[in-house]
């Protein structure tokens, strides 16, 4: 459902994503891994369209996201969080749900509807978010104000609010204990099964490993290697990819 | 005792006009994290269209309400185009730098077409003099802390009830976060622009209204104390460039009677100076140092 094809991201003369090709099937989580700097974030960014790539193009269900500004991306079905979390800090833990979930209905609704309709945070719809979420204690209190792991539950449940396709996950478990990461992935698979097609980047390889379909290893912008879990993990340029940054072989063989 | 009071209720009515230049200044410093020198210019073409159709057909003060803020919001629009949406986002200072080019062009144009030194502004003659006991309130000063009163009152529930409201919040929050939440941020930018506009718009014509007449320096006057009044309030606060437009001008009345004009000027930058060493983030700083921090570093 989501195509990338030959996309290539080059700052001056660094080749940050170097040509890479994936299609990520419906209702699969697809893990996406590699070494630090290996193009990760750059094809997220690409993807959602806050870089406009060097070449290739981004298709979500046949058609072209190549061209578009990234809240037309997300009405078309493309959500995402970050790696270091944005939030609306000033916005209720409600209100950050409301705005994602109206963001793509600007142009079908009335003018005065869609810009002056007010109240909108109380709908049950947001309720259920705050519940599959575990925030609905919190629903009333600004984001800024929540703790660490509240506001990566918050960031999550705002990118689903949009109602999206496929949702891209930049590193959640950074900062999580091993047990988050456990709960972490249960919360995955929930999305998962909501129908939600998930692109997960990580560099705890228990968590990828263990909950990904399949798995794509970049190196140097360039895909080396993708197949299932195991195949990936048993794969010799995929391992000496992760020797030239040691702690990390230890992580990918034992997991 | 009674001059002191007086002075206070004037002072408290022209100062809410001043709280109304701030919030214009604030919102736009708020959502674009940048300052616009033209918002005065921008006004003054308001005004001067609304004495424009006030000596040519004399008018009704609804149309030349109406002229005004048409006027006001037609100019912004423009200084938007020219030092917002064209210079990008992390360019504050080209953007301040050029607004204050486009100041210099509206208020040289306005200067040509309207040569002579002043020009007569419509006031609120018919209505009569309030009387409160031993003081006494000017009809257009009633409307002044009447319209700023509502119109804060309006713009507080937009802000915060309103789904548009909520959009121009999380612009100051992330921008990045907005556009992947779907908000289609150049056009709530301009919006924000144009609605700063129309109160501006509001202040300009209460203020043109009082006096009575008008002069192509009303334009940096009107910068000068909304950024003064911004600034004393606290960068980026609502509440604060009311706060701070409401203490300017009772400062300024009290100085204007006790110490005369030019006395009242050196109130008015020893209270920006007092402002700035001691209360940096101004009378009502936002709780979240870290956006200041943030606001502070890209002026």
């Amino acid at each position: 459902m989501l195509a990338l094809d030959s996309l290539s991201k080059h700052f001056g003369g660094v080749r940050a994503v170097d040509g890479i090709s994936l299609t990520l099937k419906e209702g699969e989580i697809f893990g996406l891994i590699g070494p630090n700097g290996s193009g990760k974030s750059t094809t997220i960014n690409l993807i959602t369209g806050l870089y406009t790539p060097t070449t290739g193009t981004v298709r979500l269900d046949g058609r072209d996201l190549t061209a578009m500004a990234q809240h037309e991306r997300t009405a078309m079905g493309v959500a995402r969080t970050f790696q270091n979390i944005r939030l609306f800090g000033n916005l209720t833990v409600a209100e950050n749900l409301w705005v994602a979930q109206n963001g793509h209905e600007q142009r079908r609704a009335h003018f005065l509807g869609r810009w002056f309709r007010a109240g909108g945070e109380h709908s049950p719809e947001i309720g259920e978010l705050l519940k599959f979420s575990r925030l609905h204690s919190k629903r009333d209190v600004q984001a800024s104000a929540l703790s660490f792991g509240e506001m990566r539950r918050l960031e999550m449940a705002r990118a689903l609010a949009s109602r999206p396709r496929v949702l891209l996950l930049d590193e959640p478990a950074a900062g999580a204990s091993r047990e988050d990461g456990q709960i972490l992935a249960e919360r995955i698979r929930e999305t998962r099964d909501r129908g939600v097609t998930v692109l997960l980047i990580e560099h705890m390889m228990e968590l990828v490993m263990g909950i990904s379909d399949r798995v794509a290893v970049l190196n140097f912008g360039r895909k080396i290697a993708e197949g299932s879990p195991a195949e990936v993990q048993a794969n010799a340029d995929v391992r000496a990819a992760y020797l030239g940054s040691k702690h990390k072989d230890e992580e990918l063989i034992h997991a | 005792m009674i001059d002191l009071v007086q002075n206070m209720l004037d002072g408290l009515a022209i100062g809410s006009a001043y709280g109304l230049l701030a919030l214009g200044f604030t919102l736009i410093f708020g959502v674009m994290r940048r300052l616009n020198m033209a918002f005065g210019s921008s006004i003054l073409v308001g005004i001067f269209a609304g004495a424009w159709l006030h000596g040519q057909w004399a008018a009704g003060m609804i149309p030349i309400f109406a002229a005004t803020v048409a006027g006001a919001v037609v100019a912004s629009a423009y200084v938007e185009r020219m030092s917002f949406a064209w210079i990008r986002g992390d360019a504050a200072l080209a953007s301040m730098a050029s607004s204050f080019a486009i100041w210099m062009q509206l208020e040289e144009l306005v200067a040509r077409a309207f040569p002579q030194r002043s020009y007569a502004f419509p006031t609120f003659e018919a209505l009569p003099m309030l009387e409160l006991g031993p003081f006494f309130l000017r009809p257009e000063h009633a409307a002044m802390f009447l319209t700023a009163a509502v119109l804060v009152a309006a713009l507080h529930w937009l802000l915060t009830r309103t789904l548009f409201g909520l959009r121009v919040r999380t612009l100051s929050d992330s921008r990045d976060a907005a556009r992947v939440s779907g908000v289609d941020v150049g056009r709530v930018a301009v919006l924000t622009f144009g609605l700063a506009a129309a109160i501006g718009g509001v202040a300009g014509f209460l203020i043109a209204a009082t006096d009575g007449q008008i002069s192509t320096k009303l334009g940096m006057w009107a910068t000068m104390k909304g950024l003064i009044a911004m600034v004393i309030g606290g960068l980026g606060s609502l509440r604060g460039a009311l706060v701070g437009g409401l203490v300017l001008g009772v400062v300024e009345a009290q100085a204007q009677w006790y110490l005369g004009a030019s006395g009242r000027e050196i109130c008015t930058f020893a209270l920006l100076f007092a402002a700035l060493i001691l209360l940096p983030q101004g009378l009502v700083g936002r709780k979240d140092t870290l956006a200041r921090a943030e606001a502070v570093r890209r002026i």
